[in-house]
């Protein structure tokens, strides 16, 4: 397996294949900023939580350096984070514990694969996908769950660690990984990760 | 009762979590449900029937029948302007 | 092809603490599902299938109970051999931790108490969890990267959950009624489930796993696709990998919540799959929703299906109706079972399926 491409992004900026795209230093709400700077209509962003929000940025910058399979079709999705839908739980619990009801369009975001949910909306793909929970990055799964992927016939994986534990420390690693020739590592693929977040 | 309209694109924002948007980004008359107006869906016209029930103390039976009521900002002011009227 | 078996690992729900209990109470037709007075925000007495018994820590203890019913069954050699590998499956797991970390006490106590050799592998797939998790769990064999998998469904019952779903309007007032005409909401429910999938037989009775697959609506994150398009790509993909036609299957153990659009969505489904003639049901009116646990107690429910040949009445479906006719279950049928379909839905727009077969041994 290879890995095709990556991105990532947090409050320091938008990173494609380890280019810093976007700056996103000091802005309030750089998950807005960087909305508004990828010049995209799509008003459903705006109801989002920060985990998809995070999720369908990466994707967006993605999508300009590769060319998504149509309707997803042998594209495996493999997404994981430590807090899972931590930040959207707590709010959800402040508007039944403090606002005086609880708050619908809250709840339906407590859920980490809604992430997923919201890209296969926004790019219509119907493939496989499954959001796991890991204590920290795990490449090493990341590999073993891309290659069972590919021993049931789809040929590219769509991964991302895109995690949310608190205000101002959100993050999103998205990469896509095919099923050509090579040997992708875990160490290799840590590696990448690390040199976003230990910038 | 223009005052209303904003007060009510204020309450829309903070009830439906939009923290993207400022009042100035809805219209009064643009449609706030589907793709070509908010995005809004089935779950926000819940949301609505809390605001209307917290905020002007109207209660709204039944959520299918509300769609035209939650049309716009101002089809939403039209009807709280009638209800307490 | 390194083939995958299929059998019991532990159940734990309202119904009971062994395989036993649950034939005995699935064949007399009892639900767990009891009134539990001011359980709603403002003080609603929803339908819930809650455990008797458990402490304040609930979703621990009921963790722990179902680690000791493990141990019971299968024995602690299996549990902790370097060849087997354990998959737990939750949509909220412990949320009184969820300000730390509620996913971290299912997987301490998971090295804790079943002395397994490698760290649990966590999914968090909305309902549809415990389906993926026993697809994953049936790869990891078949791609031999480990010998054994034991599969673990658990979520308990919180007023966070409660709320939420009171707050989409989905909680039913009466026990869930799932594909009948007059359904009108969800039952919340809560369990532990546990699977044990091999690629060796380990008794008499041998069910092969056969494939599965999951696909995404690409519609809506919590209302369910109209035209059921995800349920139907996955069901159709698990066909085509396991090379079996709709008339191979005896059974369907659907999702069936209760609510009007899911089962709307999965008979258009079926319809889609010429597969509205197979007996089906839900097992919901038994141990109410128990979200990432429902894919895996079902799993084990249906294994008693196949063991004893009989299929279990549909709970709750008085008078079937949904949009599409499909062969809804009203009374328990005693007949050969052979293939069964399982099928998930969920939020976030999720779809999973897979087959089993039973052999002759």
């Amino acid at each position: 397996m290879k890995l095709v491409a990556h991105s990532f992004i947090n409050a320091s900026g938008l990173y494609v294949n380890g280019t810093r795209q976007i700056d996103l230093t000091g802005e309030e709400n750089f998950l807005k900023k960087a909305y508004s700077e990828l010049n995209i209509d799509y008003s459903k962003f705006h109801k989002m939580d920060n985990l998809s929000k995070l999720a369908f940025l990466a994707t967006e910058l993605m999508n300009e350096v590769v060319s998504f399979p149509a309707e997803g079709e042998g594209m495996q999705l493999i997404f994981a984070n430590q807090s899972s839908s931590k930040q959207t739980d707590m709010r959800f619990i402040d508007s039944y514990a403090n606002q005086g009801s609880p708050s619908p369009s809250l709840f339906v975001y407590t859920l980490p694969n809604i992430v997923t949910g919201e890209l296969c909306i926004r790019h219509k793909w119907y493939g496989e996908n499954t959001f796991f929970i890991q204590p920290a990055f795990q490449s090493a799964q990341f590999i073993e769950q891309a290659e069972l992927a590919f021993s049931k016939g789809n040929t590219q994986c769509l991964c991302a660690w895109v995690d949310a534990k608190w205000q101002g420390n959100e993050e999103c690693f998205l990469f896509l990984i095919d099923h050509s020739e090579g040997l992708l590592k875990p160490t290799e693929l840590l590696e990448i990760y690390k040199s976003y977040t230990h910038e | 009762m223009s005052n209303l309209r904003e007060e009510l694109k204020a309450q829309i924002i903070e009830q439906l979590n939009l923290e993207d948007l400022t009042p100035s980004d809805i219209v009064n008359d643009g449609p706030l449900f589907g793709d070509e107006g908010l995005g809004l869906d089935s779950i926000d016209a819940l949301e609505f029937i809390v605001l209307l029930d917290t905020h002007y103390g109207i209660k709204v039976p039944d959520p299918n029948a509300a769609r035209e009521i939650f049309h716009s900002v101002e089809s939403l002011a039209s009807y709280i302007e009638k209800t307490k009227a | 092809m390194i083939p995958v078996y299929v059998t019991y690992g532990a159940l734990i729900s309202p119904l009971g603490e062994t395989k036993e209990m649950h034939v005995l109470a699935l064949k007399a037709n009892q639900s767990g599902i009891r009134k539990v007075e001011k359980s709603g925000f403002n003080g609603e007495d929803w339908y819930l299938a809650k455990i008797e018994g458990l402490s304040e820590n609930r979703f621990d203890q009921l963790f722990q109970k179902g680690c000791a019913a493990l141990i019971q069954s299968l024995g602690k050699d299996i549990l902790s051999s370097p060849s087997t590998r354990v998959i737990l499956s939750s949509t909220k797991a412990n949320l009184s931790d969820v300000e730390t970390d509620a996913f971290e006490s299912m997987r301490r106590l998971t090295i804790e108490l079943l002395a397994v050799a490698h760290e649990p592998i966590v999914i968090s797939n909305a309902c549809v969890s415990g389906v993926l998790a026993i697809n994953t769990a049936a790869d990891l064999i078949r791609t031999e990267k480990c010998d054994d998998v034991i599969v673990i469904g658990v979520d308990a019952v919180f007023d966070f959950v409660v709320y939420g779903f009171q707050s989409l309007f989905a909680m039913s007032d009466e026990p869930c009624r799932p594909f009948d005409k007059h359904r009108k909401g969800i039952s919340l429910g809560e369990g532990f489930g546990s699977v044990w999938l091999s690629r060796k037989q380990h008794n008499d009775f041998c069910v092969r796993y056969l494939a599965g697959s999951s696909s995404n609506d690409a519609n809506h994150i919590s209302g369910p696709s109209r035209t059921g398009e995800g349920l139907y790509r996955a069901v159709k993909r698990t066909l085509l990998r396991a090379e079996r036609q709709p008339t191979a299957i005896d059974f369907i153990s659907a999702h069936g919540t209760g609510t009007l659009y899911n089962d709307d969505m999965e008979s258009v489904a079926f319809n889609r799959l010429q597969m509205q003639h197979i007996p089906v049901n839900s097992f919901k009116g038994y141990f109410g929703h128990t979200l990432g646990a429902a894919g895996v107690i079902e799993t084990y429910t249906s294994l008693l299906s196949m063991e004893y040949n009989l299929l279990f009445k549909n709970e709750g479906a008085l008078e079937p109706g949904t949009a599409e006719t499909i062969n809804v279950l009203t009374q328990n049928q005693q007949q050969e079972v052979t293939c069964v379909l399982k099928t998930a839905s969920g939020f976030g727009g999720g779809n999973a399926a897979f087959l089993m077969e039973k052999l002759d041994v």
